[in-house]
């Protein structure tokens, strides 16, 4: 999956490669992908049987920030458009899911389906003001509307449950059965989230894909082309939205709980510095960035008397220095820097 | 009527004094953003460093020596911070603004976690100085003397940085480095003290604004974050890299945060967002923005 | 794709060799039911106490650690007979850390209790959590009604108060005093503030009071209160009931003061106003402030003048507050709780709960449980002194109060 990052240089053979520096990579056969990849799932799928369910709860948590991740990556590192507002849409489809699974039925997959609705609705509403600025007015846009989504959350009491939160959820259902065991919850966490993280990986590879690379790399070429810029960043932000609201469904499922703080700034920059921490583009990456973060803060912190954050700024200095690349730097083993041109 | 309308002079007016405090804070940010290319979220950590500063020194007894000892220290502190950014940011030179928000925001940590480790967790209140601690009567209620003398203070801080900004050789090769970064290094500047310069002044800002909020805002855990998303909207308002951008920013903020709230009660936890998202919408480069910060 | 097929062969035999190897499980599984602690009488007990340690909460959770060192201190580390192991895990600010710090303590620590919370969002979330495992949760600080109301569960149960509960024993105290103008409410905007509003507001009109206006700046990011001080101004009211904590209550008490209203229109509020570190922080400005709460470190009781001077003896003349004694009172509960009860587990526990009867050695004056929730005396509190030693004073009992 390590192409994905490189092969920004396939666009319709009209883009040169500005991006990662990174040359064409050699031709190589499909199992030296394959096999790892079919690896790393077996051995994610075998875990709840000699893990405790602590270990099991937090890994089934790290899983579902990483989806949230791949989804921001979608936006950060395939589009490029940093959003420091994209836990709006994963907060919108934790509380869609929790309303749901309180109120009509938790039997998968409703909450679920509706969850990415709703996150793929909010984004689509938000989305086409927010695509037509770019950079740091991009982020400070997505900020604001996430802020404002998060006030909203906070201040519709009747909905949400204003800042206590939407608590009460009841365990997800499967054929009649409640998924209440820690380990039967990382299993469907896990199926969605890698149902989840396929799809995206297809989109990233389509045609569709390359183009949002393209229009990364050189926005104003791609319009020359023909290309309609905007309407194809809107597209990705829907997508993104969409996925977002289905990794928030599964926080629902696993926290049991929605609160405003799930679509405030914390979340919002904490799940955008994982995706820089994990290496932007690559969408496997930003999952290990995701997984580094929360495991600190939420994992490790409780147990540090109080000192989480600080072992959290320490991680993020010393990630900048030795990992200029991101995790997703470290499997091709070259020193050279990121985005030197 | 006329109370209602005296009440809004006087939001109109505090709006002033919360506008000229976010200018002395958001223009070494903007500054830092424009010129460097340095988006530094340590901005808010900064401004907490200042107001701890501010009360150590002056909590124990408000004096002018202690007040003015605290602007000092926190000034000589922002100058060797802003220092140690410049050269900690040096080797992200070309890689991408969120890298360098990893680095600022991890600094920004660190820095927070420290000073709640020196100062204890409890919140701490930073009396004014001698003879600004009372109040005044205006249109028929009681003011803060020392907001109307941060008034000053933020005015004359405006002219002074505008002057340096648009009247010396200084500023000249500022706004210069500005527009044309490779230019200026053509012609033989070298870019990295220019950026040290920028980066020491734009952090003693900082820390000088929060030993000036003190009084306003006291020094507690987490006002580093508040703080910083203020100073964000105001530079975004108002237009990365200028002056003028940072000051009308800060004045619009200022009123948002005063008389918006004193007519839209209701609405208050929602104006600050809602009026930044409104900005962004209309204009997408800010209100006075250049270019400049339109690629991340 | 072949990965797929390939990892679900892969599992099935990884859940052979699973079945067949019990060793392989050494640090445990995650499927199948967990198996609670041991519960014989007089074997040791472990407690969770999640309080925060870090974020703008972390004064209220030094408190309450303390709180809870001191009564353990105090009882030979016994609870009830067993001995006590006590696990602490910081709740950090929000439930996004809280949660799982609850998680934690009940998964990979398998406690057989949990005591602390503070953030009352985090208290409903583990509710759920608290009923799966059928284990106690104590709740020496978070405030929702939900907690003991809505959200009840048998195996939640609250030793400190409930928002409403604490504003609600001042409304009748000011409806008696006819204050020209009517009373003038403003509290944060999030859930506490407006339950607070509410359990004031029905209590002062029922009462016979006027609401002359109310205000809810926004929570956590309000630093300067002018807007609301001007409103206040305007309405005409002859007095203010708010509800602030941690910095936001410093900001708006010195604010208070700052712009004049202080001395024209005198300040009352719920008792976190001015409790613990806020009040030497808000300085003279705090003189004369007027709250209700369920503690005073001045209550001029026995059991009180020796707590406070173990307590200041054990932590360097630092002074307790309510939210330390909340927790002393969580242990003294669970002392007599446990004590009655045969297992550790949370039906026999929640039993004992129930039948602990008044708790009359309470630093606080004597209390009983009413639907989980503190029946205990409010008080109503001025701030006197002189900067530097300030003190909540004893002004009026208002009386035994319910949740409401």
């Amino acid at each position: 999956m390590t192409e994905v990052s490189a092969r920004t240089e396939e666009v319709h053979g009209a883009m040169d490669d500005p991006g990662t520096g990174s040359g064409p990579p050699p031709a190589r056969p499909r199992w030296v992908v394959a096999v790892p990849v079919a690896a790393v799932v077996v051995v994610l799928a075998a875990v709840p049987l000699f893990l405790a369910p602590f270990a099991t709860t937090t890994l089934t948590r790290l899983l579902v920030f990483g989806l949230l991740a791949v989804s921001l990556d979608l936006l950060v590192g395939v589009t490029g458009l940093p959003s420091l507002g994209h836990a709006a849409y994963f907060g919108a489809g934790a509380y869609a899911a929790g309303w749901v699974s309180i109120h009509l039925t938790a039997a998968i997959p409703v909450p679920l389906l509706v969850g990415a609705a709703v996150g793929g609705l909010a984004a689509a509403a938000t989305g086409w003001v927010a695509v037509r600025s770019a950079g740091v007015y991009f982020l400070m846009l997505t900020l604001a509307i996430g802020e404002v989504l998060a006030q909203v959350a906070q201040s519709w009491d009747g909905v949400t449950g204003g800042a206590n939160g939407l608590a009460g959820i009841p365990a997800a259902r499967l054929g009649g059965e409640s998924l209440t065991g820690a380990g039967f919850l990382y299993w469907y966490v896990l199926g969605v989230g890698l149902l989840a993280f396929t799809a995206v990986w297809l989109l990233a590879r389509s045609p569709f894909g390359a183009a949002l690379r393209g229009i990364r790399d050189n926005e104003p070429r791609m319009r020359a082309i023909g290309y309609p810029t905007t309407l194809y960043k809107y597209g990705a932000f829907v997508a993104a939205g969409t996925v977002a609201g289905a990794a928030g469904s599964l926080l629902a499922a696993q926290q049991r709980l929605v609160t405003p703080d799930d679509l405030g700034f914390t979340t919002a920059a904490i799940i955008l510095l994982a995706v820089v921490i994990g290496g932007a583009g690559s969408l496997w990456g930003p999952v290990v960035g995701a997984a580094i973060v929360v495991l600190v803060r939420d994992a490790l912190g409780p147990g540090l008397g109080g000192h989480g954050e600080l072992v959290l700024g320490i991680v993020f200095v010393l990630v900048v220095y030795l990992l200029p690349r991101g995790a997703a730097g470290l499997t091709t083993l070259r020193p050279s820097r990121r985005r030197r041109t | 009527m006329t109370g209602w309308l005296a009440a809004n002079l006087l939001s109109v007016l505090n709006g002033l004094a919360i506008g000229a405090l976010l200018f002395v804070l958001a223009v070494g940010l903007s500054l830092v953003f424009g010129m460097m290319d340095v988006l530094n979220l340590a901005h808010g950590a900064l401004f907490l460093v200042g107001a701890y500063v501010a009360a150590a020194l002056v909590g124990g007894g408000a004096s002018w020596g202690a007040f003015l000892g605290a602007l000092g220290l926190a000034a000589v502190i922002g100058l060797l911070a802003g220092g140690g950014l410049s050269a900690m940011t040096e080797p992200l030179r070309r890689r991408s603004h969120l890298d360098q928000a990893l680095l600022t925001l991890g600094v920004a940590l660190i820095v927070a976690e420290v000073l709640q480790i020196v100062f204890g967790d409890d919140p701490l209140a930073v009396p004014a100085p001698p003879g600004l601690d009372g109040s005044v009567s205006l249109l028929g209620a009681a003011y803060p003397t020392y907001r109307l003398a941060l008034i000053g203070v933020g005015a004359v801080l405006a002219v002074a940085v505008h002057v340096l900004v648009e009247r010396t050789t200084l500023g000249a090769l500022i706004r210069a480095t500005v527009a044309d970064r490779e230019m200026v290094a053509a012609v033989g500047v070298d870019n990295r003290r220019v950026k040290i310069a920028v980066f020491a002044a734009g952090s003693m800002l900082a820390t000088v604004a929060g030993v000036l909020g003190g009084p306003i805002y006291g020094a507690s855990v987490g006002l580093d974050s508040t703080v910083l998303i203020l100073a964000l909207v105001v530079v975004v308002i108002g237009g990365l890299g200028s002056v003028r951008g940072a000051l009308v920013g800060a004045l619009v903020i200022g009123q948002i945060e005063s008389l918006g709230r004193a007519l839209l009660p209701d609405l208050a936890s929602f104006v600050l967002f809602g009026a930044l998202a409104l900005v962004l919408v209309l204009r997408p480069q800010g209100l006075f923005g250049s270019r400049a910060g339109a690629a991340a | 794709m072949a990965e797929y097929t390939l990892s679900r062969r892969a599992l099935l035999m990884l859940l052979g060799a699973g079945a067949a190897a019990p060793a392989l499980a050494a640090c445990g599984s995650s499927v199948g039911g967990g198996s609670g602690s041991g519960g014989e009488e007089g074997g040791p007990v472990k407690v969770g106490l999640v309080v925060p340690q870090s974020g703008v909460y972390a004064p209220l959770g030094t408190d309450m650690q303390r709180g809870w060192d001191l009564w353990l201190q105090q009882h030979g580390n016994r609870i009830g007979g067993r001995e006590v192991t006590t696990v602490v895990a910081d709740e950090g600010e929000n439930p996004q850390t809280g949660v799982p710090a609850v998680q934690r303590v009940l998964q990979a620590d398998q406690v057989d209790l949990v005591v602390g919370l503070v953030n009352s969002a985090t208290a409903l979330g583990a509710a759920p959590l608290m009923s799966e495992a059928k284990k106690i949760l104590v709740v020496a600080n978070a405030g929702a009604a939900d907690i003991t109301g809505k959200a009840r569960t048998p195996y939640v149960w609250r030793t400190s108060f409930q928002n409403a509960q604490v504003a609600a024993a001042a409304g009748p105290h000011l409806a008696e005093q006819n204050i020209p103008g009517g009373v003038f409410l403003i509290a944060s905007d999030y859930a506490a503030g407006t339950e607070v509003r509410a359990g004031f507001k029905a209590a002062y009109e029922a009462a016979g009071g006027r609401i002359a206006g109310e205000a809810s700046p926004p929570f956590g990011t309000t630093q300067d209160y002018q807007p609301f001080l001007a409103q206040i101004r305007q309405s005409g009211a002859g007095a203010v009931f708010c509800f602030f904590a941690g910095a936001e209550a410093v900001r708006f008490v010195q604010q208070y003061a700052q712009f004049g209203l202080k001395d024209s229109v005198p300040l009352y509020g719920s008792g976190f106003l001015t409790e613990g570190g806020v009040l030497d922080a808000q300085a003279e400005a705090a003189l004369g402030v007027r709250t209700s709460l369920f503690y005073t470190d001045q209550l001029d009781n026995p059991a009180n003048r020796a707590f406070v001077e173990a307590y200041r003896a054990a932590y360097d003349d630092a002074v307790p507050t309510c939210y330390s004694v909340s927790t002393f009172d969580a242990a003294a509960v669970l002392d007599r709780a446990l004590g009655a009860a045969t297992a550790l587990d949370g039906d026999s526990v929640s039993a004992a709960l129930g039948g602990v009867g008044s708790i009359d050695d309470s630093p606080r004056g004597p209390w009983t449980f009413d639907g989980q929730n503190p029946l205990q005396t409010m008080y109503l509190r001025t701030v006197e002194g002189t900067p530097g030693q300030l003190v909540n004073a004893v002004t009026a009992d208002l009386g035994q109060k319910a949740q409401v």
